[in-house]
């Protein structure tokens, strides 16, 4: 699994290539955390690209993105592959996760 | 087809690998090889994160068949006796504030997988997973 990151100003957009499986999902909440060291205001994880999301994954992605709702700030995920958004529909994460556009 | 893995890290890509050949061998659909491969994923990581109190070594077994009609994945473990189909059912409606953060594997397990047969035999947790292959 691979993870791009691009910076604008304190936006930062995480675009993930690959498998979040287990070992991805610690690689994603790496890249959050530093993400939020650096004290981004939004964090948007770009899942267009990843091929499959598991639960280890979902938990991540809960943990930070409550974790940023709560310091006033967001996490959202954004243009989730057809096989991510299926994952994310059956868990409910996708009406309150899923960026609108 | 048996893939025998053991409670180790690394192991798990030997599934993915192995499940990647069966489904491209038998011309299953793409849907079925990701429902598959999900609930592989979550079940396995269950076995080797829950399963044992030692740290011994550990075989999980897993076997793979379909026929006209299913995909047939079967995992058995000699870890503590789990059922996982008595896992509480995780209400989706709950918002994300207050969502409890454990119990999605199960779910994603049920919802992607079609059927779901668990039975205990002679020490063992035997996992059947069945996937229809008709939408």
């Amino acid at each position: 699994m691979e993870i791009r990151k691009n910076v604008t100003g304190d936006t930062h957009e995480l675009s993930v290539a690959g498998r979040v499986d287990g070992e991805g999902a610690n690689q994603l909440e790496l890249e959050i955390l530093n993400s939020i060291r650096a004290k981004a205001q939004a964090i948007y994880v770009n899942l267009s690209q990843a091929t499959f999301l598991c639960s280890a994954g979902l938990r991540a992605l809960l943990q930070y993105w409550r974790q940023m709702k709560n310091n006033k700030r967001v996490l959202l995920v954004t243009r989730p592959s057809p096989e991510v958004e299926a994952v994310l529909a059956a868990t409910g994460f996708k009406e309150q996760m899923v960026e609108k556009i | 087809m048996e893939i025998v893995l053991h409670n180790r890290p690394g192991e798990k890509q030997r599934l993915v690998g192995a499940l990647e050949a069966f489904t491209a061998e038998h011309g299953l659909p793409a849907k079925v090889h990701q429902a598959a491969e999900l609930a592989l994923e979550e079940h396995v990581t269950n076995v080797v994160n829950y399963a044992y109190t030692d740290n011994a070594p550990h075989e999980i077994r897993v076997r793979l068949s379909c026929d006209a009609c299913a995909l047939y994945v079967e995992v058995e473990d000699d870890g503590k006796a789990f059922n996982p189909l008595t896992a509480p059912q995780v209400d989706t409606s709950v918002p994300l504030e207050r969502r409890p953060v454990g119990g999605l594997g199960i779910h994603l397990m049920r919802q992607f997988m079609d059927t779901l047969e668990y039975r205990r035999e002679g020490g063992r947790n035997i996992l059947r997973l069945t996937k229809h292959l008709a939408a």
